[in-house]
């Protein structure tokens, strides 16, 4: 035995007690670990990558990378926006050894960015399309002549089709549809400026006239696609993600022929990491690239290949893919998510069931005050000011402690939003600690409210935040809750729960109230409201 | 398990682990001696030269023929990577032997700076255009490229400046609706104006053109051409910072992302003689009219920098060695014997070169450029080991 794989061993049982201790966050596998933060193992030969979910489908080559090549990995998923931000700012540094997000072009926009970088590797590529019905597909003609950006707005301003598609302040796939959509209709040939921005906002507003279902990822967009496929006539996704959703109808994959933004997968390594985790993402990025593996990887992912000269068959249509330029300033990117957040898209109507039990009282309540006044304008970093509540929603606070309080409706306008974000701010101040819990009756309560403003407003995304931070102690049960649910109509399917998993939240049945509405769980557990809520915004 | 037992048992593990960790220190340290930097394996009495270069010469360096053609003459070369304008600008030089930069302006301004006494340019490469054959056959029938007697194919500048200020899109060209069906605008695809040189390079023959066939060299004629040469990058949208990012898009994502790339010569035909495969027929290496230079040349800071500097302008042995990575060395006989040996045809020498702006000129562009994006200058990290 070599004296490198020897020391490599000893080294490895000491990732494996460190993976233990992390059974509480993640879940411990041979070859690839996944956790959160700190408690990722570090040790010579594990790369600790902070990833979009994207790559998530990644872990089973990653596992044969293990054991044919002896480089492990631990990953920690966040969204795009969210994960490049921290990388630019410095608060990656330490944590993580790589970043491996969709694409690096957000990233290479923001100072701080270049810097905090050196290598980078393309891995594999897919397109940003449409998967539209067979059916409606045919009956516009699309199987047949693939349509434009601009055939596609008019079509959905027509009613003529329906999407879901990601927000773009969340999510890759999301924006980069926003890029291809805007570029297209700005009909210039070149890279979007402010100015076409402006221009084309009556066009998007068209083209986003269709879009019936929003998500904060793309694969919790598929899913909720999968669950209620009659909801939407297709979603906008990476092809990847397309080609291998098994729906009732078969999907058609319309490529629009005025352009797409693919995402390259870049495996990065960050400048602060250790000298001795060079060696290990060139190990990786190498046995990534090589041809077998990089045949593996369309075969398995169906994206397409990172490296020239794999042989793909038949998998992908024929025909050019052609590529959208991609803005080159930070100030052009952002101009277009907000313009998107703010005038584009349908509004939201948001309910927010609030516990304000007595085990609330003191930080607990403080946290959820400050996470409130957060998306009410007082975090002014790019993620918290795209997460703050937007033009045209309507805002619906429920607190609840042994009963549900009356709710308090705030409207914000179109425009000055200054008076709304105040009043919000004020309503957080007044919140106040005391009694038991009936999150189920506050439940209740939030659904009637939500399908009344759903059947006045149905052109917006409405949904429930439940934030509790204990178990149920009094009114109705979960039982009752879940029943209570069953017997709504099916205009119900389109409002989910999305859960704040906090204090002492009882982890399993919140999530499985959070399931049963077709929304998701999220972790407050280690006490970051802010950050929970600012992620559900993408969802909103 | 008890409590007791488990704490046991929990202090046997770390007993053990100390050992291991004891054990696999002490082994690495007496066993696994060759990972400290500057010693070549079975060479530890090599004098360590240490340079920094233009990223696209890292692969020539990296070479196990070249690293021993180096030990020969006792030295272990070793290598950091920065652009040409970082290396003019920021890089750190202490402690550096040589720097290798990819531009002679940049040169000329190290070399002034330093006041280095000789420079060496051992070989070179003209600025090139990967496209594709549909892509020139469109140029072609728009009169902006045509094809000599050679084979070779050729941009007119000045003609694909006149479409580019036209706004002229792919689908405009007669028979776009066919061959290349795009509503994007006819651009070349460059590097990030304000990181790399091969960016600069483009920009040096696009002024010399747009400011009738002169070199660049006052403020008003860099007044009066600045408008067109802005918009050749920023309506490119986003750009890489390294001239491998988008000659690797070309080659993997094909002619819908990168219709046309501009390269060095050397980076086409390295990858050709390579022969991984990814140079394919559909491929074409297209050459501007005029074309730059790109002057790979050595600024020695040292006696031992100045010994490198010599034996890559000397050595014939190196010559051949850099043929192979697709530089054009000083004797142009050794690269036209690598492209025969590997059955690939011999491009004729340019003819129509021009020579880059002074190194303050361009750097002026370069900053008037950079103005018009809206958010400053990524400032580009040196990555220590490529």
């Amino acid at each position: 035995m070599s004296a490198s794989r020897l020391m490599r061993r000893n080294l490895g049982f000491v990732g494996a007690l460190t993976a233990v201790t992390l059974l509480l966050t993640g879940c411990v596998t041979a070859g690839v670990t996944e956790g959160t933060g700190e408690g990722l193992p570090n040790d010579d030969q594990t790369l600790r990558i902070l990833a979009g979910s994207e790559v998530k489908d990644m872990v089973p080559l990653l596992e044969r990378a293990a054991s044919e090549i002896g480089v492990k990995v631990a990953f920690e998923y966040v969204g795009t926006l969210e994960g490049t931000e921290l990388v630019a700012s410095g608060g990656a540094d330490g944590k993580y050894d790589a970043v491996w997000f969709p694409n690096n072009r957000y990233l290479s926009l923001l100072p701080g960015a270049s810097s905090a970088t050196t290598s980078s590797v393309k891995i594999m590529s897919s397109p940003v399309v449409l998967g539209l019905r067979e059916s409606v597909a045919k009956s516009l003609g699309w199987d047949a002549t693939a349509p434009t950006w601009v055939e596609l707005a008019a079509a959905a301003s027509e009613g003529k089709f329906t999407y879901g598609m990601t927000n773009p302040a969340a999510s890759n796939s999301g924006f980069s549809a926003l890029v291809a959509v805007a570029t297209a209709l700005s009909g210039t040939g070149s890279s979007l400026t402010n100015d076409d921005i402006t221009a084309v906002t009556p066009g998007m507003t068209s083209f986003f006239s269709g879009q019936k279902l929003t998500a904060g990822s793309s694969g919790f967009l598929a899913d909720t696609f999968l669950a209620n496929p009659d909801a939407v006539d297709g979603i906008i996704n990476y092809e990847s993600v397309l080609m291998g959703l098994d729906t009732p109808e078969p999907l058609t994959i319309i490529t629009p022929t005025d352009g797409v933004v693919t995402s390259d997968y870049p495996l990065t390594l960050l400048s602060s990491a250790d000298a001795s985790k060079k060696p290990l993402f060139t190990e990786l990025t190498d046995w990534l690239t090589e041809k077998k593996i990089q045949t593996e990887i369309v075969k398995q992912t169906n994206r397409r290949p990172g490296v020239p000269g794999v042989d793909t068959g038949s998998t992908f249509p024929d025909g050019i893919l052609f590529e959208t330029p991609f803005p080159n300033t930070l100030d052009v990117a952002n101009t277009l998510i907000s313009t998107y957040l703010e005038s584009v898209r349908s509004p939201a109507q948001t309910i927010f069931v609030l516990d304000t039990s007595g085990s609330m009282e003191g930080d607990r309540l403080a946290a959820l005050q400050q996470a409130l006044k957060n998306l009410a304008g007082a975090d002014e970093s790019t993620a918290g000011g795209f997460a703050a509540f937007r033009s045209r929603e309507r805002l619906t606070l429920i607190p609840f402690n042994a009963m549900p309080q009356p709710p308090t409706v705030i409207e914000v306008p179109d425009g000055d939003k200054t008076e709304a974000l105040s009043e919000i701010r004020g309503e957080a101040d007044a919140l106040y600690a005391d009694g038991g819990t009936a999150i189920y009756d506050a439940l209740t309560t939030a659904y009637e409210v939500a399908l009344d403003q759903q059947s006045e407003r149905p052109d917006t995304f409405v949904s429930i935040v439940l934030m509790t931070d204990g178990e149920n102690t009094d009114g109705a049960t979960e039982v009752d809750f879940e029943n209570f649910y069953r017997s709504l109509g099916a205009e119900k399917s389109n409002i989910a729960t999305f859960v704040v998993l906090f204090g002492n939240g009882d982890v399993e049945e919140l999530t499985r109230v959070a399931e049963l509405t077709g929304g998701k769980a999220f972790d407050a557990l280690n006490g970051d409201l802010t950050g929970a809520f600012q992620e559900i915004r993408g969802y909103q | 398990m008890n409590p007791a037992v488990k704490r046991v048992f929990g202090l046997g593990l770390a007993v053990l682990l100390v050992i291991g960790i004891v054990f696999a220190v002490f082994w690495g340290r007496f066993f696994g001696g060759n990972e400290s930097p500057g010693i070549v394996p079975g060479a530890s009495d090599l004098t360590v030269v240490s340079g920094v270069i233009g990223s696209e010469k890292k692969p020539f360096f990296d070479d196990p023929d070249v690293k021993a053609i180096f030990a020969e003459e006792g030295l272990s070369v070793e290598v950091v990577t920065a652009g040409s304008r970082q290396i003019a600008t920021s890089v750190d030089l202490t402690d550096v032997d040589f720097v290798f930069p990819s531009s002679s302006p940049a040169a000329e301004k190290i070399k002034r700076e330093t006041q280095a006494s000789t420079v060496y340019a051992p070989f070179y490469s003209p600025m090139a255009i990967a496209t594709f054959k549909p892509i020139v056959t469109l140029l072609e029938s728009a009169g902006i490229a045509s094809k000599d007697a050679s084979g070779t194919w050729h941009l007119d500048i000045k003609a694909y400046l006149a479409a580019v200020a036209a706004g002229t899109r792919w689908s405009d060209l007669p028979g776009a609706d066919v061959a290349y069906p795009s509503s994007r605008s006819v651009l070349i695809s460059s590097t990030d104006i304000r990181q790399s040189n091969s960016a600069a390079m483009y920009l040096s023959m696009a002024s010399y053109v747009a400011n009738d066939d002169t070199i660049v060299s006052s403020p008003a004629a860099q007044a009066s051409v600045i408008d067109q040469m802005a918009s050749l990058f920023l309506e490119q949208g986003f750009s890489a910072s390294s001239s491998d990012a988008p000659f690797e898009d070309y080659l993997s994502q094909g002619i819908g992302s990168k219709p046309m790339v501009m390269v060095y010569e050397a980076q086409f035909l390295g990858r050709a003689m390579s022969g991984d495969g990814a140079i394919t027929d559909d491929m074409v290496l297209m050459y501007p009219g005029p074309t730059v230079y790109s002057k790979h040349t050595v600024v020695p800071l040292t006696d031992a920098g100045k010994t490198v500097g010599q034996l890559l302008a000397t050595d014939p042995r190196l010559a051949k060695l850099a043929a192979l990575y697709g530089f054009r060395p000083a004797d142009v006989s050794v690269f036209n014997e690598q492209l025969k040996a590997h059955k690939l045809d011999v491009p004729p020498l340019p003819v129509d070169v021009v020579e880059p702006p002074s190194y303050e000129t361009l750097e002026s562009m370069i900053d008037e450029i950079s103005s018009r994006y809206d958010t400053p200058a990524p400032s580009t990290s040196t990555d220590p080991d490529q």
